[in-house]
């Protein structure tokens, strides 16, 4: 029931729907299969007009023989009205195929490119901690993303460039081996120069422009330190000197960036004209052709269609190389992603234990720590429905790794056990129906305040912001819930983030509530108030409360102190008797001036 | 005209700014300006020659007369020649666009040096250093792809159908007619592709900022079951993504093809009208020769056009950039200290020690500052500090005592009252002497983009190996910075120090130049009690023979021996 009400108020998945799925996300070629119907139909626009391209030429000849022949007398000017109308109809069809292979092909990268994101977020949103950390996978995973645009853009320039360069390449072969092979073969003889001169020259283009970019990387880490640090540099007398850096910093990128875009946009010009050799030939022996002294006879339309379609051949062999640059580009990011496609997980909904019910949860002689010598060894202690307990200790003394454990984070020894279920034996699902936890980062997202507490689920989030405090907050900042709490909760204060950490895991509340620290940058004032509101509001959970300020653990149940590597699970009058540790702890409290604390 | 409408929503800027700073770069390059005024005009009379050339060749075939080789490789020639030009041209607008933006960047980096720490401490500092960069790009942008490829482009519009004109009047009058159209036309797609691009450009910087904020609340979304939630987000964004960019590929699809109709529109009329003979013949009136040169021109004579739409956009968008640069210029800088200040007494402060009449090294007589002069953080405030002594000052958070500390450090002057530091006025204290004077331990330590090393001295080459190793010992940071990989020249961003190191470091940053003075603001505040312990250890160590200065709003035993100096909020 729960369930499926939850399901209604999640948007549904994939709004855009109908997505054809990727089979296998770690093979190029299954993006490709994934774009079937629109490569299709890029495939037949693309030979239509590809091989209309070379309607302009032909039809421009004719133009230009009828009007010799109209001159010489030889036709009509309706000769000419029907030429044009004819001519207008073809470049219109080719032009409309054009427009519609366009399309397609920018169609097909855009539903590429959201593809491969989705599945690269998927793999991002289902790591572990641990891959995360310690494998990297979050800095390769944030690298990822820009290298999608590259592989992308070189899959739409590709099946672009296989229209655009290979056919029409080729329908513009055939048409000048059709009106004079030789002619044709001497003038594409200086056609693959250019090419060899890009090619050549493709080294120190990429390392110029690899040099411009580290350039400009270093200017932008240059500007951000001078401005950002400018009040250090001030209060050091060091602004001149970072000015003098910042001067040499401009130099180098003036110089590197004038450098890299002279090898780009300078040089192709200069390609242009080698390809462009062939037209010496062209023209001294086409003419003899017109004149009856060549290999084949020509008419005025065969020489200028020749001479143009050569034009063409030759602007778009000299850019060919672009084609293998960006095919290449693109197998460079490819291969930086391909280890990240993964199939993606599908989320089941988790099913929730209603929070009131509480639960009981005992620990057994456990023991954990990270890598192989424990932190913590024989933590024995448990609560039951409605308990609160209050864990402290020194710094250090393993407060936030028992809490890890409780979400999975962390690996442990011996037997934790929730309502006799045996916590590492359940599933993540059924742990977080579970058990809520509140950690030491607030960890907001850049979303409203009811969005950060809701978390896509129905819930009243005014109730928990109420609980904590934060509508007065709200209304002094003139706020409503539905306001953005700006950029990753940085315009809040500290107690005012993780008062919102808090109303969020309130409104996820579960039997087990481990709360680890909530009220670290809180007024005292505040504190008790929240805490007051916690024990009617929750008053069948069992809460693990984590905390370095005991004033109010005098009122829990219990009291876990952690020290030397294990615990004392006791209430607090036993344990001021029993630990010296705590005492001082306790006393500590008390003595010394909190001028923030005094109101 | 356009470019009028540009202007005049910015006249003021435009002009200061184009006189300020274009009129330096141009009188220190003046052959590369005048390089690149030969290659525009270059270029543009040699784009309209190939088509003439053909013409020739083709009149002569018409004629039956036969080809030369010369003529065939003038033609050729012609081509490399406009190639070169234009490859001339292209390199001379780069180069002078890059001074350009060099110049402005360096107009702005001065500006630095005359702001008011206020400006620092109340604006984001990434707001600013976007002025630095996009904009300082914008302005590239401007010049290179804006108002000289506009000129260069307009020149080759001009000439193009002046060409034609001499050859068919009805063509120029056609083309004359055309080309205002297809203007509207490709600025009308230009606007909505640029609508389309900045609605894309906003969707992705959001798809963008998921990424990193995911990792960021990794551990909250697994433990709340949220991935679903951040995946229907992250869908989100990109479908706005998305739909933009297909709006973008729409108009993209059909305007080439727009254009190549025209044409070949444009083409047909013209040789109808050429075909009919007669009076339209004689208006139209081209030879074969002719008819093949202006069906070259006509396929010419779209790309400048195009050209120029996309060159108004550069134009207006960076009207924007232009308006930021300006701001930021015109931002108040601050007051000269006055000149008495500079040199107060006869001669005392050459090496900033105190007066001989007391061993004072800190004073306040009847301070009064407020952030605005109408709400006073501090009134009245009067203390002495004298050399040697460790004085605290203990407060509230909001009593006022950083503000003391920006007052010590001359980032503010006071409103009323004097304060002296090491006998001078703390602003009269010149940026050379100042960390032999203080060294100032902040409340959060803050970075510097560099080695290890370059966050002790702060890039000062004249401390020693030997001062620097000291600085690491007196903070206990010695072991530490051994064990990394490259020693003291390491790159900050690959070490992994905590908040209790960072903190160490901001001591060892401002002990390295053994200064008189030690100011620390609330440097304990973050840091755990262990962790405090070793901070407080190592400032007892670097303090000793110094005068120390401290801010605390929590006392504890661990501070030492210390006089306190409660600093009460005026308002309460």
């Amino acid at each position: 029931m729960d369930d499926s009400m939850k399901r209604e108020t999640r948007p549904p998945r994939h709004s855009a729907g109908r997505e054809r799925p990727v089979k296998d996300p770690g093979k190029i070629l299954s993006y490709f299969a994934s774009e079937i119907p629109v490569l299709t139909v890029v495939t037949i626009t693309g030979i239509i007009y590809n091989v209309g391209m070379i309607a302009g030429p032909y039809f421009e000849g004719q133009l230009a023989q009828c009007l010799y022949d109209i001159s010489r007398g030889r036709a009509v000017w309706q000769d000419m009205l029907h030429l044009t109308l004819l001519y207008v109809a073809v470049i219109f069809v080719v032009q409309l195929m054009r427009a519609v292979k366009r399309f397609g092909v920018r169609r097909f990268a855009n539903n590429v490119s959201r593809k491969m994101r989705r599945i690269l977020y998927n793999s991002l949103v289902h790591a572990s901690q641990k891959e995360l950390e310690e494998e990297g996978l979050g800095s390769l995973l944030t690298k990822a993303i820009p290298d999608v645009d590259t592989c992308v853009e070189g899959m739409r320039k590709f099946t672009t460039e296989i229209f655009d360069t290979g056919v029409v390449m080729a329908a513009y072969a055939v048409m000048l081996i059709r009106y004079d092979w030789r002619l044709a073969l001497l003038g594409c003889l200086f056609t693959p120069l250019a090419y060899l001169a890009a090619d050549r020259m493709k080294t120190r283009v990429t390392a110029a422009s690899a040099a411009y970019k580290k350039s400009s990387a270093a200017l932008n880490g240059q500007t951000i330190d001078r401005i950002g640090n400018a009040v250090t540099y001030r209060i050091f007398g060091r602004e001149a000197d970072r000015d003098r850096a910042y001067e040499a910093g401009l130099s180098d990128y003036e110089k590197k960036s004038a450098r890299a875009n002279l090898y780009e946009g300078a040089m192709a010009p200069l390609y242009d004209a080698i390809a462009m050799i062939g037209t010496v030939l062209i023209l001294y022996f086409g003419a003899r052709n017109v004149l009856g002294t060549g290999w084949t006879a020509w008419d005025i339309a065969a020489f200028t269609t020749f001479l143009s379609c050569f034009t063409k051949l030759a602007v778009k062999a000299s850019h060919a190389a672009k084609l293998f640059n960006a095919v290449q580009k693109a197998s460079v990011s490819w291969k930086r992603i391909q280890p990240l496609m993964r199939q993606p997980v599908e989320d089941p909904a988790p099913v929730p234990v209603a929070p009131e019910l509480g639960a009981e949860i005992a620990f057994r002689d456990v023991s954990a720590g990270y890598g192989d010598s424990p932190l913590l060894q024989h933590i024995t202690f448990s609560a039951a429905p409605g308990q609160i307990i209050g864990i402290t200790g020194k710094v250090a003394s393993g407060k936030s790794l028992l809490g890890k454990i409780l979400i999975g984070e962390v690996p442990y020894r011996g037997s934790i056990t929730i309502n006799g279920q045996e916590l590492r034996n359940l599933s993540a699902d059924a742990r977080r129906g579970r058990i809520a936890y509140m950690g030491h980062e607030p960890e907001l997202l850049s979303a409203s305040f009811a969005d950060n507490i809701r978390l896509g689920e129905a819930i009243d989030a005014g109730r928990c912001l109420k609980l904590t405090a934060l509508d007065k907050d709200l209304a002094d900042l003139q706020k409503t819930a539905d306001d953005p709490i700006g950029a990753g909760g940085t315009a809040l204060s500290g107690g005012q983030q993780s008062r919102v950490a808090l109303a969020r895991t309130l409104a996820h509340a579960r039997p087990v509530l481990v709360l680890d620290d909530p009220f670290a940058a809180v007024d005292r004032a505040t504190e008790t108030q929240i805490l007051e509101g916690i024990r009617r509001e929750f008053s069948g959970c069992t809460i693990l409360l984590f905390s370095h300020r005991l004033y109010h653990f005098p009122e829990f149940d219990r009291v876990l102190y952690l020290h030397d590597g294990t615990s004392t699970f006791l209430t607090h009058s036993e344990m001021l008797a029993a630990e010296p540790g705590y005492r001082e702890l306790f006393a500590g409290q008390q003595k010394g001036v909190d001028y923030d604390a005094q109101k | 005209m356009r470019r009028n409408k540009t202007a005049s929503t910015q006249p003021r800027a435009v002009s200061h700014l184009l006189a300020g700073c274009v009129r330096p770069v141009i009188r220190h390059n003046l052959w590369l300006t005048a390089g690149m005024a030969a290659a525009i005009a270059a270029s543009t009379a040699l784009s309209v020659l190939p088509p003439l050339i053909l013409e020739q060749i083709v009149n002569r075939l018409t004629g039956s007369r036969s080809v030369s080789l010369a003529l065939a490789l003038g033609y050729f020639g012609a081509i490399v020649l406009s190639d070169v030009c234009e490859s001339l041209q292209n390199a001379s607008i780069t180069i002078f666009g890059q001074k350009l933006t060099h110049g402005i960047r360096s107009v702005l980096c001065a500006k630095l040096d005359r702001l008011p720490a206020d400006y620092f401490i109340t604006h984001e500092s990434g707001l600013t250093a976007s002025v630095f960069t996009n904009d300082g790009d914008a302005i590239d942008v401007l010049y290179s792809d804006g108002i000289v490829s506009l000129v260069a482009d307009c020149f080759r519009l001009i000439a193009v159908i002046a060409v034609v004109f001499t050859r068919s009047k009805g063509l120029a009058l056609l083309l004359a007619a055309a080309a205002p159209l297809l203007f509207l036309f490709t600025r009308r797609c230009q606007k909505r592709m640029n609508r389309a691009q900045l609605d894309n450009r906003r969707a992705i910087a959001r798809v963008s900022n998921h990424v990193p904020e995911t990792l960021r609340c990794i551990r909250m979304i697994h433990v709340f079951g949220a991935e679903r939630y951040m995946e229907d987000t992250y869908d989100g964004t990109i479908q706005d993504s998305y739909r933009a960019v297909n709006r973008t590929n729409i108009i993209d699809s059909i305007y080439s093809p727009v254009i190549l109709l025209t044409q070949a529109a444009v083409i047909a009329v013209m040789m109808i009208f050429a075909a009919r003979g007669g009076a339209s013949a004689a208006f139209f009136g081209v030879s074969v020769g002719s008819a093949v040169a202006m069906i070259a021109y006509v396929n010419n004579i779209f790309t400048p056009l195009g050209n120029i739409g996309m060159e108004i956009t550069n134009i207006q968008a960076a009207a924007a950039a232009i308006t930021h640069i300006e701001e930021f210029l015109a931002e108040p800088e601050m007051d000269p200290v006055p000149s008495a200040e500079m040199h107060p007494g006869a001669g005392a402060s050459d090496s900033g020690a105190p007066g001989t009449d007391s061993d004072t090294e800190i004073a306040l007589d009847r301070v009064t500052f407020g952030y605005s002069a109408a709400r006073p953080v501090l009134k009245d405030l009067s203390f002495t500090v004298h050399r040697g002594e460790n004085v605290t000052l203990a407060g509230r958070t909001g009593a006022g005592k950083s503000t003391i500390f920006r007052l010590l450090t001359g980032l503010y002057a006071p409103q009323e009252g004097t304060i002296r530091i090491g006998g001078k006025d703390p602003r009269a204290v010149q940026p050379g002497e100042r960390r032999a004077l203080y060294g100032c331990v902040e409340q959060q330590f803050a970075p510097v983009a560099g080695t290890v090393r370059d966050q002790i001295t702060l890039f000062d080459p004249s401390f020693s190996e030997a001062q620097v190793q000291e600085a690491l010992r007196l903070t206990g940071l010695s072991g530490t910075v051994r064990s990394l990989p490259q020693g003291l020249d390491t790159p900050m961003a690959s070490c992994a120090f905590s908040m209790g190191q960072l903190q160490l470091l901001s001591i060892a940053r401002a002990v390295v130049s053994d200064p008189k003075i030690l100011l620390l603001d609330e440097i304990t505040a973050n840091l755990d009690s262990s962790t405090e312990a070793r901070v407080i250890e190592a400032l007892r160590a670097s303090a000793r023979g110094r005068t120390v200065l401290s801010i605390s709003h929590r006392l504890s035993s661990a501070i030492g021996d210390t006089k306190i100096i409660e600093i009460t909020p005026i308002s309460a």
